[in-house]
């Protein structure tokens, strides 16, 4: 029919709109994407599977993977326990609280490494007593981790607190009258209430740990073979010149953030089912 | 305590006292060092420092080309929010993802990809070059840098408030005689405005601190394309810690007036014409209304 | 403004919304388009409005085709369900908003615009809250200040869709009444939508009752209540037993005639007399439950397995002194017989005379 719906931009309007939304996402999405993977492949597999088998890339990406477990527990128990008190208390200062999740948002990576130097580097607060005891953390894999953990620990929290907020407290208050213990009111009530929120959580906090550049940077000290996660790696090959092997590095953690995309994807998805289903269940009768 | 009998749900002492511990030393301890560190210098000196030509200019860049980037996508993704909100076409899910991707791919590997795009031989370099016109290792770079970096930030704040908006609202104002552009200025704007800032505020908060994706593209060059945090590292590298500190300190102070500026944004417009729903709607709306 | 409507369709998908309605509105007349949810009622006035297209048919406003007019260009005024008012403009501004966007050379002076709202305002009894936000009144309050809106632009047609659906009960009788009022002053067509039957014939010049996308009658308030078209229409408007005559032995007389095998039959509960002796066209019954609800008493009897409601004045009540458990007789007074095989359609084919 002609006539189009009161709320409607006409169809010249419509399709200029979608031409200028569409070709900025291409040219500032798209067209990146594409080159990371074309500029690894530039000079035929053969080199590309060459590149990555060097030992310092293969040392890179397991530092990298390695940090990201080692950071993944910390910021669960965190986020779960940040998440609960908040969501399901009400206490003095919990906006303040918030503010201070928030707050590694706002911090530079950079000063965040900053901070760290500060603390435990050699002429640090705590540089003198570490020495004496021998223990590195700046310039060395504890410092890496503690800097990723300061990055990244607002995710899981930051995705938990509005679901549980959302959720209310009935259904564990139900619990608990019905003699669950604690730990029983977790496993069996919040936890299948929250966990696509948790692994939406995780998959962010993961992503962000192993990308994580000038953070970690700062602190790393650049020793190869040691203390080099990809994201750096991938600069000293640029620095070098070395195009293949940097893109041949950025390459794998480009696919790592679309295993990220696909997979958040698919959680938002299962999330938004899941609460439609809830809601058509627990709707009221239409009157 | 007598708010304790109050607490049906366990785990409330435990909770937070863990999530405090765990902020404390995380958090507060690390950045009470560096106001610790900061104080050893004293404000005139830290001013000093900040106020040197090459950190002035380092400033002037990283804030500058932030506020670029972050009005590039005030602009650009109203239209993204608007069209993936509003329009159907094909492959919309895949497009609705990839927004993401800059939260997603690791800033060096943007920072290398861009550079390589918009060199003067790259897929896009070699044709914006020949207009006079140089991105790649110019500040230029810096704010294509953090245009890609802090994409996501206004595409998704605006989203949902789009979704938000009742169809009704737009159908009384059409009843009522405006023509789309109206509805649209008088209407629709003044109610996503808002978030739009929020969005922009947050872009802008982001690209403030970023430093992987810029210092591949922008040439670094001291007085013209160097952005702060690349000055704070350089200082590290030549043990200037002091140096660094006054620096990171300021960064810091300005970051948080930024994320509390954000916040105020949200509460004031959480509270804009404070609305309790009245019972009746809230009620009719809970019975399913009625078609 | 008269209104026709000429062989309107509409499906969503599957679901038929509208199935070829034809309806013609005269000027000044206040419509009330009454049915269940879903039954396409909201859909039409939308379509009248110009905010919902029909798949076929013709909408004519003056006898003009409007079928294909913008819904701005309508001079409809529509007040929504939930208000639809604008939340960051004050009271005053979106009473103004009609006039404010009109183009240039039609826009009014500022002087006149402010006149004009706050007449309008005066004349919804609200000028009081001119610079108060929506969010700060009450649903009534919002719902007027609605009404002032789509009135400022002063349309030939006034549209409401549930007007009073997500108001409190007495703000509601109150609203009713005035919305009256407002109609005969302003000599417009007004048509509104609702499911509730006590406010459509209470408030309407004519009420049109629809069900499943089609209109089941056009009437009067007192002709669709008290000659209903259809057992639905029976039904909707007002309690009602029903007796399936099949299963009621008593009931054989009905089933005489061409309406032969299946036939039911409709019996308002106020239209029941009980009565403690035996009577021969009477059936008899058990009294189950005993109900005073204000000014009459509802009573439920059981007849084989059947409930029967009942309502009685509480005078009649009183004479009765009905106790549960109690066997008593009741006849109908008055009743409808529809044929089931002609089930939705079926005109009324003789009154029952015998019980």
């Amino acid at each position: 029919m002609k006539s189009t719906r009161a709320t409607q931009e006409p169809v010249w309007v419509r399709y200029t709109l979608l031409t200028i939304g569409l070709s900025f996402l291409f040219f500032f999405l798209g067209l990146p994407l594409l080159a990371v993977f074309v500029e690894a492949l530039a000079q035929g597999v053969p080199v590309y599977i060459e590149a990555l088998k060097e030992p310092e890339t293969a040392s890179a990406i397991w530092l990298t993977v390695g940090i990201a477990l080692a950071v993944l527990p910390f910021n669960i128990v965190f986020g779960v326990a940040a998440a609960w008190a908040i969501a399901k208390f009400e206490f003095k200062g919990k906006s303040l609280l918030i503010t201070l999740i928030d707050l590694p948002f706002a911090v530079s990576p950079v000063v965040a490494g900053l901070i760290f130097i500060l603390l435990f580097g050699s002429q640090g607060t705590f540089g003198e007593w570490l020495s004496e005891h021998d223990i590195k953390i700046i310039f060395a894999v504890p410092g890496m981790i503690l800097a990723t953990l300061f990055i990244t620990f607002p995710f899981i929290a930051r995705e938990l607190i509005p679901l549980m907020q959302a959720q209310g407290k009935d259904e564990e208050e139900a619990a608990v009258s019905l003699g669950a213990s604690g730990w029983q009111m977790f496993i069996r009530v919040t936890l299948p209430n929250i966990k696509w929120g948790l692994l939406y959580g995780v998959i962010l906090s993961n992503a962000r740990a192993m990308g994580e550049f000038g953070a970690v940077s700062v602190v790393s000290g650049h020793i190869r073979g040691e203390t080099n996660t990809l994201p750096l790696h991938v600069e000293i090959l640029y620095n070098e010149y070395n195009a293949i092997g940097a893109f041949a590095a950025a390459s794998i953690l480009a696919l790592l953030a679309l295993v990220t995309l696909v997979a958040k994807t698919i959680v938002e998805w299962r999330m938004k089912k899941e609460t439609e289903m809830l809601n058509t269940v627990l709707a009221p009768e239409k009157t | 305590m007598a708010a304790k009998t109050h607490r049906v749900l366990p785990g409330f002492g435990l909770a937070l006292g863990y999530t405090l511990v765990y902020l404390s030393l995380l958090i507060l301890l690390p950045l009470g060092g560096l106001i610790l560190k900061a104080s050893e210098l004293g404000f005139g000196q830290i001013m000093d420092i900040a106020l040197g030509e090459r950190s002035l200019a380092a400033f002037r860049v990283t804030f500058g080309a932030s506020f670029l980037a972050a009005a590039v996508n005030a602009f650009f993704g109203l239209i993204v929010a608007w069209i993936l909100v509003r329009y159907p076409f094909p492959g919309k899910r895949f497009v609705d993802a990839l927004v993401d991707l800059p939260f997603a791919l690791p800033t060096a590997v943007a920072g290398i990809t861009l550079a390589t795009l918009y060199a003067g031989n790259g897929w896009l370099g070699q044709f914006i070059e020949p207009l006079g016109f140089k991105v790649a290792y110019t500040p230029w770079g810096i704010v294509v840098a953090l245009t890609f970096i802090t994409l996501p930030f206004v595409v998704r704040t605006l989203q949902p408030v789009i979704e938000d908006i009742e169809t009704e609202v737009e159908e009384a104002a059409a009843s009522l005689g405006a023509s789309r552009w109206q509805t649209f200025v008088k209407v629709i704007f003044p109610a996503i405005f808002p978030a739009l800032l929020t969005g922009f505020a947050l872009a802008f908060a982001r690209a403030v601190g970023e430093y992987g994706s810029v210092i591949f593209i922008a040439g670094n060059l001291p007085l013209i394309s160097e952005i702060t945090p690349l000055l704070i590292i350089s200082k590290l590298e030549q043990y200037d810690v002091l140096g660094a500190t006054a620096l990171a300190v300021v960064m810091l102070g300005l970051s948080f007036l930024l994320l509390l500026s954000v916040n105020l944004l949200q509460w004031w417009t959480a509270n804009r014409h404070k609305n309790s729903e009245p019972l009746e709607v809230a009620a009719a709306k809970a019975s399913g209304g009625a078609q | 403004m008269s209104i026709e409507i000429r062989n309107i369709s509409k499906r969503f998908g599957n679901f038929v919304a509208l199935d070829n309605i034809n309806l013609d509105i005269p000027t000044g007349e206040l419509v009330a388009l009454l049915g269940p949810s879903g039954c396409g009622k909201t859909t039409l006035l939308r379509i009248i409005a110009g905010m919902e297209s029909a798949d076929g048919g013709e909408v004519l406003f003056s006898g003009e085709d409007a079928t294909h007019l913008h819904a701005r260009e309508r001079e409809v005024g529509f007040v929504f369900q939930h208000y639809a008012l604008f939340r960051h403009m004050t009271v005053f501004e979106n009473v103004a908003f009609g006039l404010r966007v009109k183009p240039r050379k039609e826009r009014p002076s500022d002087a006149e615009i402010k006149r004009r709202v706050m007449e309008l305002l005066s004349l919804v009894q609200l000028d009081w809250l001119a610079d108060r936000y929506p969010s700060q009144l009450s649903g009534g309050q919002r719902q007027r200040i609605a009404l002032a809106r789509a009135l400022a632009v002063e349309p030939k047609v006034l549209l409401l869709d549930e007007p009073f659906g997500a108001l409190d009960t007495k703000v509601r009788k109150e609203l009713r009444r005035w919305l009256r009022r407002l109609h005969d002053d302003m000599h417009i067509s007004s048509v509104f939508v609702t499911h509730d039957q006590e406010e459509a014939l209470e408030v309407a010049d004519r009420v049109v009752v629809m069900n499943h996308g089609r209109i089941e009658q056009i009437g009067s308030p007192d002709e669709v209540y008290s000659s209903p078209a259809s057992p639905f229409v029976y039904q909707f408007l007002g309690n009602v037993n029903v007796f399936h005559s099949r299963q009621q032995g008593a009931y054989a007389e009905v089933e005489r005639g061409e309406v032969a095998e299946k036939a039911t039959a409709f019996v308002r509960p106020h239209d029941i007399d009980i009565t403690h002796q035996p009577s021969e066209d009477g059936l008899q019954a058990k009294v189950q439950h005993v109900h005073p609800i204000g000014p009459v008493v509802r009573i439920e009897l059981l007849h084989g397995s059947e409930i029967i409601e009942v309502e009685l004045s509480r005078e009649r009540h009183e004479l009765l002194q009905l106790t549960v458990g109690q066997a008593v007789w009741f006849r109908p007074r008055q009743m409808r017989v529809f044929g089931t095989d002609t089930s939705l359609r079926s005109t009324p084919e003789k009154q029952a005379f015998l019980f």
